[in-house]
């Protein structure tokens, strides 16, 4: 299903044009005392929700800006930050 | 009604408030995994939960590819037994599966694919699974509709003939196995979704259903695409997981013109002639996860130039019919199946992307071990999920065309 993607820089642009960078899990722990596990977790582990999810986006066939969306898996559309996360 | 019939699957029965074991997902893999707990283990007491209807999954939407010329040592044999297991099946079950062995042919573009591919053949040998490497030529004269110019977008260097493999029609597998899990005494619930799954000590309890609350001391979860979700969303447990709409379609049907299935990374494309004529052709899958499971304008233009470069006999061929599904990608794109780990009487059976149709012969008979023992079987010990912290993931990713997120 088509995706349509707002960069922060290009505005909103044709899904194809960008990279997707994963589920947003928060900042890349810390290396003392890094467990294999804790690392497997942020490297591999995905929620794989059904529904919106915070993610990140790397504008590849643009203007090369990383940044983080809103978006829902079940219809490929963005939306607003839920409440509930902020 | 003018017409009555019971359906293969036996009659309809009431949900009981118990059993000895719950099987969420009418797929292949849930399907699979019941008959061999009833016929080889005798737990019968068995209820398959299925949102839906059996078969709406993967289970009913794959191109039914089979084939056992996997990278590594351990997927090999798995995909071999299941393999060896449809002819038996189809005796078994006393349905034909219709497994019409023609054989795969990988295309291989560059020196460097012909390569990889001399190693793929030569795991494959080692364990007794007969697959070559032909050069162009030779696949030309196998496949006469095969376009081995030079002045192709990718030009076929040679190819891996697998002649062990082939097609088999899924839904019979899907409507097969639900007989003999009927015969056994299986239960199978359609339009039954599992909510959640409840655990007390480290133990499995209970599923809750749409229709109630069941009590049971195991749990498979084997609901394909969605079962990443579901056991992030019941249990918390977090999967090396990426869900991603995959897209199939048929042409018009045609003449006979391809006797084998034939597969191409470079072009990211395989077809094969159906039973009824139909090139069924696949498979394009979207660049980021999402449960749409809708088709795309895009994978359309990328089949007809992909199709018209190297089977160019096809160009002007209609497109008749078009769908999508979901696959649950690895990173090392071999699936995931554990137990007991780290709840008791938990089992999962997930991570088959896009291959989770060949192997499910296979892996009911070695799942339905593991449930009904407790005891992970040999064959399945290397797909545990502790794999990826150990830094010990397979290299399937070799063999096939990665499409996963994470590349
Ligand atoms: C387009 C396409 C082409 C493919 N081609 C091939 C191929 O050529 N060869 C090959 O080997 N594989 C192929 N596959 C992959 C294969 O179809 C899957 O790997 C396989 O179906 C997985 O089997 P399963 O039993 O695990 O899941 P499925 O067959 O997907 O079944 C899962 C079931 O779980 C049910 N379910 C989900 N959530 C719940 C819930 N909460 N409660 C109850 N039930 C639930 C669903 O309704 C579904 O019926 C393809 C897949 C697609 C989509
Ligand atoms: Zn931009």
């Amino acid at each position: 299903m088509a995706l349509t993607l707002t960069c922060p820089v290009c505005g909103k642009r044709n899904g194809y044009e960008f990279r997707y960078g994963g589920e947003d899990k928060g900042p890349r722990p810390a290396e003392a005392g890094l467990t294999p596990r804790a690392w497997c977790d942020y490297v591999h582990m995905n929620k794989c929700t059904a529904g919106v999810q915070k993610e990140w986006w790397f504008h590849r066939d643009g203007c090369g800006s990383w940044f983080t969306t809103w978006r829902d898996t079940t219809n490929n559309l963005e939306v607003e930050q839920p409440e509930a996360s902020k | 009604m003018f017409w009555k019939s019971k359906p293969l699957w036996g009659d309809k029965t009431r949900l009981k408030s118990s059993y000895d074991a719950v099987i969420i997902g009418g797929g292949l893999h849930g399907l699979a995994t019941a008959y061999y707990l009833a016929k080889e283990h005798g737990i019968t007491d068995v209820a398959i939960i299925e949102k839906r209807f059996i078969g709406f999954g993967g289970a009913g939407r794959n191109t039914a590819i089979v084939r056992a010329n996997q990278r590594t040592q351990y997927n090999v044999p798995l995909y071999k037994e299941a393999l060896d297991l449809w002819p038996v099946l189809t005796k078994e079950l006393d349905y034909n599966l219709m497994f019409n062995n023609c054989g795969n042919l990988n295309l291989m573009h560059s020196e460097a694919a012909m390569k990889a591919a001399r190693m793929t053949i030569a795991t494959a040998q080692f364990h007794g699974v007969e697959s070559h490497l032909i050069d162009a030529k030779e696949a030309k004269e196998m496949v006469p509709a095969l376009n081995i110019s030079e002045d192709i977008t990718f030009p076929i260097h040679g190819a891996m003939y697998h002649p062990p493999g082939g097609i088999v029609r899924h839904d019979a597998v899907v409507w097969g196995l639900a007989k003999g899990c009927a015969k056994h005494g299986v239960q199978i619930h359609q339009q039954t979704e599992a909510t959640a799954i409840h655990t007390e000590g480290g133990k499995i309890t209970g599923v809750e259903t749409s229709r109630g609350r069941i009590h049971t001391p195991r749990v498979l979860v084997s609901a394909g695409g969605y079962s990443a979700g579901i056991i992030h969303h019941m249990l918390g447990i977090k999967l090396p997981i990426s869900v991603l709409t995959i897209q199939a379609m048929v042409t018009q049907p045609l003449k006979p013109i391809l006797n084998h299935v034939v597969s191409s990374g470079a072009y990211h494309c395989y077809a094969n002639q159906t039973l009824k004529g139909e090139i069924a052709t696949g498979a394009h899958m979207d660049q980021w996860p999402n449960y749409t499971t809708q088709n795309t304008a895009h994978y359309i233009k990328h089949q007809a130039e992909a199709l018209s470069d190297w089977l160019p006999c096809l160009r002007g061929v209609k497109f008749m019919r078009i769908w999508g599904g979901l696959a649950d990608m690895t990173p090392d794109m071999a699936p995931i199946m554990d137990g007991n780990d780290p709840i008791e009487g938990f089992y999962m059976d997930c991570g088959w992307g896009y291959f989770g149709f060949k192997s499910c012969s296979a892996v009911g008979k070695y799942m339905s071990e593991y449930m009904a023992t407790g005891n992970c079987p040999d064959m399945l010990k290397p797909f545990n999920l502790r794999r990826y912290e150990n830094h010990q993931l397979m290299g399937e990713t070799a063999a096939l065309v990665s499409y996963t997120p994470d590349n």
